[in-house]
């Protein structure tokens, strides 16, 4: 080299896309709900989506989870085609938080997650350490039917750091929950993303996410903005 | 299109020979007149058990392939079939009240398979119902066709066996023959024609069924349904 | 997970479930009690004519009560239930598996309280050889499990479900009603109960095939 050549290099670094979405539609009945929607989500993103009601924010989360089919488009998550039965086993990577809480109202919180627990073939002593840790230790023998909707809210949770996810997928997570335990929502993403995972909030308004998220969009007419 | 309309035509021609077949065999030694009933229900309930083994196949087919000309096959053939399984039992209690004095005879394993058959076409078809989505529409129906398939000939043998072991009183004479050559002639035209009658049907509705309840991705949004509301004055 | 740990899983839960809720033993049971007694109240006095029908209308009894049983709330299950235990990857055999066991148990303790009312009630003569009953019941009610659970998956979510599903499961369970009622029958001759009981084997191995395979299709859209 000469005197006073500078070499230019550039450093590409290749961040992994977890979820990819191409011109994805979705209809459910006589209704389109999703159009047009095309969405990359990286490693170590956490993607607030805000909308308003009937935007389709849920069955966006609902098609990312792998449970509602793409009638158009195409998309993939964790390199599994979206529209092939195969998508089916990156479910386990997967912790999908919906509006209503996936727990039995017979069972104890205790209970709930033992279920979940000896279903993910976890060891008995993580469901007393997860409860400890969302602060339901005290009324962990309540009744799913006798506690408040913020408290089932923190138990919901806790199944997701039960699983140990890749992708969290997390609808309203806020609603029913105090200040106090809205710091929740932080430490379960942040575990996501220390698993080199990635979230996608969704509520009516992030802007109480702006700590936690690093993109915002927003759903409005099926699609994304 | 064509081959529906030459397929309509044989049909009612069919129909109409074996109509006029069934008016001019000789009665029978035993039941005389009353034979003639033999025309319609023989007929009838071979097509109600083809139509069920259709319904049984198209779920089969939708179930391994998940293509909507099999769901509107099975279902077609369930429609066209419940019709054909009620004229059945019909013409078979008409014929048991006038020729034996009884209208349902416990002792036929047939009566009682095809009955429940019935109901089970009755089910289908209720689910059908209020299933505004195709694809559970499709999934569901199919899943009811193949076990409904499944449990008619075991509910056929086991009736037999009630029957065959407790020598009940049949009021059906065991071992009655059709005698007359013309007779067996007019109920093989009639099954044919019925048959025929059959195909037009379910080529119809099939066709029918293929149109997609829904079409293409619209620009009936579900968002658009929702507005910012007016009362307390606050933007969405 | 194994198939079979996933399955024993999910019939634990449902049991507890229902345990608490109390809906198979404070109210389906009593109610197929209350029809056992309005049979004979409907009946002119006439013992050997309840004791002639007192086998048959068990098994009636059992299939139109039984079924209730598998399409009871706490069985149903809500949409977030559903799809979490889908997200975990569990298989929808084992799944389908896990209920129908807990169907099953809870069919076979309404089946026990039945036997017993039956035969005060119709004053029936139990037939020499009666345990060789149990495992008839035990089939019987194995195969209403089955044929109820997956009536209530056929109609979940619709609202003729309460109509419907009875509408689905009694036809199916023909044969079973037919066959146990042969097996009754033929134990109070005193003649061989093989091929009733074969009728319900073959029944109980087809339904249970045909439930197992279509689980996943039913569960899934795609």
């Amino acid at each position: 080299m000469g005197a006073g050549k500078h070499e230019t290099y550039t450093l590409t670094v290749s961040i992994p896309l977890l979820l990819t979405l191409v011109d994805a539609g979705v209809r459910l009945g006589s209704t389109t709900v999703l159009r047009n929607l095309s969405l990359e989500l990286a490693q170590g993103e956490v993607l607030g989506i805000e909308g308003p009601n009937g935007a389709g924010k849920s069955t966006l989360l609902r098609v990312c989870a792998t449970l509602l089919p793409l009638d158009i488009g195409s998309g993939t998550v964790f390199d599994a085609d979206l529209g092939s039965p195969g998508a089916q086993s990156v479910r386990p990577e997967i912790g999908l938080l919906a509006h209503q809480p996936a727990l039995y109202d017979e069972l104890t919180l205790r209970e709930n997650l033992s279920f979940y627990a000896r279903l993910l073939g976890c060891r008995q002593g993580r469901v007393d350490e997860l409860l400890e840790g969302v602060g339901l230790s005290a009324a962990a023998d309540r009744r799913a039917d006798q506690t408040s909707q913020g408290m089932l809210r923190r138990v919901d949770l806790a199944r997701l750091l039960l699983m140990e996810p890749r992708l969290l997928l997390l609808d309203e997570p806020h609603a029913g929950l105090d200040s106090a335990a809205e710091k929740l929502i932080a430490a379960v993403v942040a575990d996501v993303i220390a698993r080199e995972g990635a979230a996608i909030i969704v509520a009516h308004d992030t802007s109480r996410l702006a700590d936690v998220t690093t993109r915002r969009l927003r759903l409005e007419r099926g699609g994304l903005t | 299109m064509k081959t529906r309309y030459v397929l309509s035509l044989l049909a009612l021609a069919a129909l109409g020979y074996g109509f006029y077949l069934s008016g001019q065999h000789p009665p029978d030694a035993v039941q005389g007149e009353y034979v003639r009933i033999i025309n319609v229900h023989v007929p009838a309930s071979w097509v109600a058990f083809a139509a069920f083994g259709g319904t049984l196949l198209g779920s089969l087919g939708w179930l391994a392939t998940r293509r909507r000309r099999f769901d509107a096959f099975a279902a077609a053939s369930a429609e066209v079939g419940v019709f054909f399984t009620a004229l059945s039992l019909l013409s078979g209690m008409i014929w048991g009240q006038v020729t034996w004095g009884i209208a349902w005879d416990w002792g036929d394993a047939r009566m009682a398979s095809t009955a429940l058959m019935f109901f089970i076409y009755l089910g289908y078809m209720g689910l059908r119902r209020g299933m505004p989505d195709e694809t559970e529409r499709a999934k569901r129906s199919a899943v009811i066709g193949v076990l409904g398939f499944l449990t008619v000939p075991l509910s056929y043998f086991s009736v037999n066996l009630f029957r065959s072991l407790h020598q009940t009183q049949s009021v059906r004479p065991d071992g009655w023959q059709i005698e007359s050559g013309e007779i067996v002639t007019s109920m093989l035209i009639n099954v044919a024609a019925y048959t025929l009658v059959y195909l037009v049907f379910v080529t119809w509705r099939t066709s029918q069924g293929m149109v997609p309840d829904h079409p293409e991705l619209g620009s009936d949004l579900a968002g658009d349904a929702v507005v910012a509301p007016s009362l307390g004055g606050r933007d969405e | 997970m194994t198939f079979w740990k996933a399955a024993a899983v999910i019939m634990r839960k449902d049991l507890t479930v229902e345990g608490r809720s109390g809906e198979v033993l404070w109210i389906t049971i009593p109610f197929g009690l209350i029809a056992l007694f309005l049979i004979p109240l409907a009946l002119p006095l006439d013992n050997p004519l309840l004791q002639r029908i007192a086998g048959p209308m068990y098994w009636v009894i059992l299939l139109l009560f039984g079924m209730t049983i598998a399409l009871r709330q706490s069985a149903t299950g809500t949409t977030p239930q559903r799809e979490a235990l889908r997200m975990l990857g569990v298989d929808a055999a084992a799944r389908f598996t896990g209920r129908v066991l807990a169907t099953t148990l809870l069919s076979l303790a309404f089946a026990l309280v039945l036997a017993p009312a039956t035969v005060v009630l119709f004053d029936a003569n139990l037939p020499s050889g009666w345990p060789l009953l149990i495992p008839i019941v035990m089939a019987v009610t194995l195969g209403l499990g089955i044929v109820g659970t997956v009536a209530a998956e056929l109609t979940r979510g619709l609202r003729t479900r309460t109509a419907l599903a009875p509408l689905l499961v009694a036809p199916l369970a023909a044969p079973l009603l037919v066959a146990a009622a042969q097996a009754t029958e033929s134990l109070s001759r005193g003649d061989s109960i093989l091929l009733p009981a074969l009728i319900i084997a073959f029944t109980v191995l087809g339904l249970a095939v045909i439930g197992v395979l279509t689980a996943g299709p039913l569960e899934e859209t795609q």
